[in-house]
């Protein structure tokens, strides 16, 4: 990653719209800056001045890139770029050279959304169903040697590692059939259960809901879901390499 | 931003229409989205430490003894007593309100644990 300032005449960029649907946003953006679209052909890149020096990842400048696409998501398709690109020439850099490709991802992403589920355990309930399952975690309970605890320590290791792998699946099979794509995050958190981004049509929605509420219901007590959205597609835009 | 919350003390399923947590705020903006290549990266102070926090080395001694630790001070006949009350649905708001603070809570000890490693793992560097 390049540190260094921005030359004067920098864009921050939040994300690519159709030109027709693009507006600026007065002072929504970093630093209190307003947000122009910068338009080319069919495109526009959504742009505020860039900050100057370095910008702090805080968790207010996050949430206004955020909301910034969010803003332009209400009016229309929108392919959200990462936090932190600044770009010296929008149209020369970025809107030009990808214009084909924008074009075909945008009409590939309009009508469609992301809606983003996270589930986790609930530590002592999954624990207690482990004992209660486990023969032997149940029999090292207790114990209290260093080996003793080490073992217990793995089994419930064990445990955990295989219940994760069974109910992340049962939960992205029936998510699945609604989405017509989707993104796990693979790196782990204790306790969790899946962390996955889901891409689809804005029609269904609420048969997504409908699943979310059902299998929700069906966990109750023992796995705590959050559900996000609908966002701007932040997990399904990719551009080829070059 | 309102933040919906369907179910009763359960609280099994929380929607929102944006992300809230710092985690999910990261996730979603700092680690997603399209990076096009022409382009000054800015570099940003405090991401490591934010993006660490909650992401646990599974498989080390440690997390054994924890796993251990925290298996052995279950007090069963609580948790199946809870169960059983949420099952009957007479849970009541305050006692959900306790627990997810004790959730909170904790992740925030992980997180300040995992900077701690971070910290001292730089330090040695």
């Amino acid at each position: 990653m390049a540190v260094q300032s921005p030359p004067l005449t920098a864009l921050y960029c939040y994300g690519v719209t159709w030109a027709d649907a693009a507006e600026a946003q007065r002072s929504g953006g970093l630093a209190g800056k307003s947000v122009e679209p910068v338009r080319f052909e069919q495109l526009a890149a959504l742009t505020s001045e860039a900050p100057e020096g370095k910008i702090r990842a805080r968790r207010a400048d996050l949430m206004c890139h955020f909301d910034v696409l969010s803003r332009a998501f209400e009016r229309g398709t929108v392919i959200p770029l990462r936090f932190g690109i600044v770009l010296e020439d929008v149209v020369e850099d970025f809107l030009r050279p990808r214009h084909d490709e924008l074009v075909r991802l945008l009409r590939e992403l309009d009508g469609r959304v992301e809606l983003r589920v996270t589930a986790h355990y609930r530590e002592e309930a999954i624990l207690a169903e482990i004992v209660r399952e486990n023969e032997r975690v149940a029999r090292l309970r207790g114990e209290s040697s260093q080996a003793q605890l080490i073992e217990l320590g793995k089994l419930v290791a064990g445990e955990l590692r295989a219940r994760t792998d069974h109910d992340a699946r049962a939960i992205l099979d029936r998510l699945r059939k609604l989405a017509l794509d989707q993104e796990v995050d693979e790196e782990p958190i204790e306790h969790q259960v899946l962390r996955a981004s889901f891409l689809v049509e804005r029609k269904k929605v609420p048969a997504f809901d409908k699943a979310m509420e059902d299998l929700a219901s069906g966990q109750a007590g023992r796995i705590d879901f959050k559900y996000v959205g609908p966002l701007p597609p932040h997990s399904f835009v990719g551009l080829e390499a070059g | 931003m309102a933040i919906a919350t369907r179910g009763t003390a359960s609280n099994y399923l929380q929607r929102a229409p944006s992300p809230s947590g710092l985690a999910d705020v990261v996730d979603l903006i700092l680690d997603k989205g399209l990076v096009i290549d022409a382009y000054i990266r800015i570099a940003v102070i405090g991401i490591e430490l934010i993006t660490i926090d909650a992401r646990i080395v599974i498989a080390s001694v440690d997390t054994y003894l924890r796993f251990a630790e925290q298996v052995n001070r279950l007090d069963l006949t609580q948790t199946e007593a809870a169960g059983l009350a949420e099952l009957r649905g007479d849970n009541d708001q305050r006692g959900g309100k306790e627990k997810s603070q004790g959730m909170m809570e904790g992740a925030k000890d992980k997180a300040s644990d995992a900077k701690k490693g971070l910290k001292e793992r730089v330090g040695r560097d």
